[in-house]
């Protein structure tokens, strides 16, 4: 199996702070992969600079069968099979059925197939009888199931995702689970930066560790 | 104690002369702008130790504010408003002071054809028929009284249409403007020689005598209002009409011309 | 003075659907408005750009902007009637004493005032809003829009906020309008003109509608704003 996804070389500098040193990584695709390493190691920039959120100093990035480079401008077709989901994630102010309708209604997608799909994404999120509810006015939970229905209803062919399940617990966090584990299970390529056990517990995933500046695959 | 006493007094004994060494007046614009009034007041401050402190605009406005006791003395030119701020007992009586003539002025390239027409009316007319912008002042002022009077004559009804343009402003906002607008306007002759640096107007008709001008002082019935400086005001007609204040209105001149004519009797 | 006959007055004139008082307030309105409308598809894209991208001169520039915030009316009323007379540099436009006039000034009134809060509504934005949007495969311009929608309330805020100052401004009016009855008498001009012959019917009537359109607007914004703008 080809790698879907390389990084390569990368050095990321924050002033006189380096955060990588050379760290690269590969993806495979249909495969689920989990990122960890101590609070502050850098696991939310890597994945910012996968997603061409920010820059890195140095590296190289590769998806399919193109090549850019890390310091410079992320190729925008990336952006259409590369979706990533903030650690609290954004939902805009608007309506519930807009914000997951909002990335379809980007690749021009008809209204009423729209609608369709963000009902089918929402349904598969659990959040069907939140309908009409105004986003800022869901809990902590429902907003994270909603950002991963608001990405998984594109059908991204690289998933990342930053802490799904921070500052969650209980009934909330097992519902967010519950989707993240779907997620993988539904072929997606999927690498999650996160510190909750339960996730890194999980079987099916590769285990990527951040150490010394680099990453390694973990045992 | 005695000093706290002697102080107040002398305060109050200062702000009683300084009242009988103020005369408030209402005026017109024309009188103002032409520079007339700055030339003559010091004149007459130095000749009475009175200062006359004026507000400048039109004629109409001056003796509402005459009527109001707002004044103590009012100068204007319009006979009938003034016959009628008389006959209303809001004033003493009219005195004649001066008198200089109306004018209408326009842009050098006179679109309507009107130079050196003898009669004013049938100039208006044909400023009308012609579509030329025309200001009017607009604001009651006796040269506004004056215009309307003549569009009466000439049988035209000045209406805004693109060409009437009515600013409620004094005669040297309304010069300024027929030289933007590069139109005409009726202009007390003063006034105009006054702008002959800031606009490239010209004397189109004159001589009519429906353009005549002359301006009365009138002082305010004091019996009508609390506060009224009558002394003074009084002081201010007599040296008006007086020899002295006649002639030095004749000798008022700008670039060399004068502007107003002395017309006590 | 009795105050009491030229309030009822001025209700009968408003009430009566007085032609030249209409006139006035009509005037008034839709020169404001089109002012912020021309304003509008400049002031707000350029404000986010300068926001969020770090150009050389960027910082003087937002100074800038604050500065000319308070910037007297009256002489930005001075400058424009002598660019725009006959012996100024766009004389021959013939610009002077007609609406445009007021138009040009107001506009360049409301400018720094809609660049300031614009720019303001913006970098108060959550940062997240733009990188979502572009996450979920909007572009660099379509993601402007969503950040901008976003921060609807704040921008809106400016342009009240410039709808205010303009609608209620007498110096610069005056002095490029030139007060003429029909054509450039807005509703300030009116007032200022109207009290010193001592219409005080009239003033009080504009009066009452100027205060009306300022209060109302705010009122209006705040209550969109509803629950929307209070967390």
């Amino acid at each position: 199996m080809s790698a879907l996804f390389k990084a390569e070389g990368i050095v990321k500098r924050f002033g006189e702070r380096v955060l990588f040193d050379a760290a690269s990584l590969e993806l495979e695709t249909g495969n689920g992969y989990v990122l960890t390493g101590p609070n502050g190691s850098g696991k939310t920039t890597l994945l910012r600079v996968l997603a061409g959120l920010d820059f890195a100093q140095e590296g190289k990035l590769a998806y399919r069968a193109r090549e850019t480079a890390a310091a410079g401008p992320y190729p925008e077709p990336w952006r259409r099979e590369i979706v990533y989901v903030h650690q609290q994630p954004y939902l805009f102010r608007t309506s519930l059925a807009d914000n997951v309708e909002y990335g379809l209604a980007r690749r021009g997608m008809a209204r009423e197939r729209r609608a369709a799909l963000a009902g089918e994404a929402l349904a598969w999120a659990g959040l069907t009888a939140r309908h009409g509810v105004p986003p800022h006015r869901l809990s902590g939970g429902e907003k994270h199931r909603a950002a991963l229905a608001r990405a998984k209803v594109l059908n991204p062919v690289l998933l990342l995702l930053d802490e799904p399940t921070a500052n969650l617990d209980g009934e909330a966090r097992a519902q967010v689970l519950e989707l993240v584990r779907a997620l993988i299970t539904e072929s997606h390529t999927v690498l999650i930066a996160t510190h909750d056990p339960e996730i890194i517990r999980l079987a099916i995933l590769t285990r990527l560790r951040v150490s010394a500046q680099r990453i390694e695959v973990a045992e | 104690m005695i000093k706290r006493i002697v102080f107040t007094l002398l305060t109050l004994l200062c702000a009683a002369t300084a009242q009988a060494q103020t005369v408030r007046m209402a005026t017109t614009t024309s009188t103002a702008n032409t520079g007339l009034l700055d030339y003559l007041l010091p004149k007459f401050r130095s000749r009475t130790g009175i200062t006359v402190q004026y507000v400048a605009v039109g004629t109409g406005a001056a003796l509402k504010i005459g009527e109001q006791g707002d004044a103590d003395v009012v100068l204007v030119h319009d006979r009938e408003s003034e016959d009628q701020f008389v006959a209303a007992g809001f004033g003493v009586k009219r005195h004649d002071v001066m008198y200089n003539d109306f004018v209408i002025v326009g842009a050098p390239a006179d679109p309507a054809q009107i130079r050196g027409l003898k009669d004013a009316a049938a100039a208006l007319k044909r400023i009308r028929a012609a579509g030329s912008a025309f200001v009017s002042r607009g604001d009651r002022s006796g040269t506004h009284l004056r215009e309307l009077q003549l569009w009466r004559a000439a049988g035209v009804e000045p209406k805004w249409d693109g060409y009437y343009l009515s600013i409620g402003q004094g005669m040297g906002t309304a010069l300024i403007m027929a030289y933007e607008k590069r139109g005409y306007t009726l202009t007390d002759r003063g006034t105009y020689l006054a702008y002959l640096k800031k606009t490239d107007l010209q004397i189109m008709v004159e001589g009519d005598s429906r353009l005549n001008n002359p301006y009365s002082v009138i002082a305010v019935n004091p019996s009508r209002h609390p506060r009224i400086n009558h002394a003074g005001a009084t002081r201010f007609i007599d040296w008006l009409t007086s020899d002295e204040g006649q002639r030095a209105i004749a000798d008022y001149k700008v670039g060399g011309a004068q502007l107003f004519f002395p017309s006590a009797k | 003075m009795d105050l009491l006959e030229p309030t009822r007055q001025a209700f009968a004139l408003l009430f009566s659907g007085d032609r030249e008082l209409w006139g006035i307030i009509w005037l008034s309105l839709w020169v404001s408005v089109a002012a912020l409308a021309l304003l509008a598809p400049l002031c707000v894209p350029l404000g986010f750009v300068v926001a969020r991208i770090h150009f050389p001169g960027r910082r003087a520039l937002v100074v800038a902007m604050q500065g000319f915030l308070s910037f007297p009316t009256v002489v930005v009323g001075l400058v424009l009637y002598l660019v725009l007379s006959r012996r100024g540099p766009l004389g021959a436009f013939e610009l002077l004493f007609t609406p445009a006039a007021i138009l040009i000034g107001y506009m360049v009134i409301a400018l720094p005032i809609l660049m300031v809060f614009t720019v303001a509504a913006v970098q108060g934005a959550d940062s997240r809003i733009y990188e979502t949007a572009r996450c979920l495969g909007a572009r660099p311009l379509r993601a402007m829009a969503t950040t901008l929608w976003e921060v609807r309330f704040a921008v809106t805020a400016g342009f009240v906020n410039a709808f205010g100052r303009v609608v209620s401004e007498v110096g610069c009016a005056l002095l490029v309008g030139g007060n003429i009855a029909g054509l450039t008498r807005n509703i300030p001009t009116a007032i200022a003109l109207e009290t010193s012959k001592g219409e005080f019917a009239y003033g009080i009537a504009l009066g009452f509608v100027l205060m009306v359109i300022a209060v109302g607007v705010n009122v209006a914004l705040a209550w969109l704003q509803g629950e929307g703008g209070l967390e």
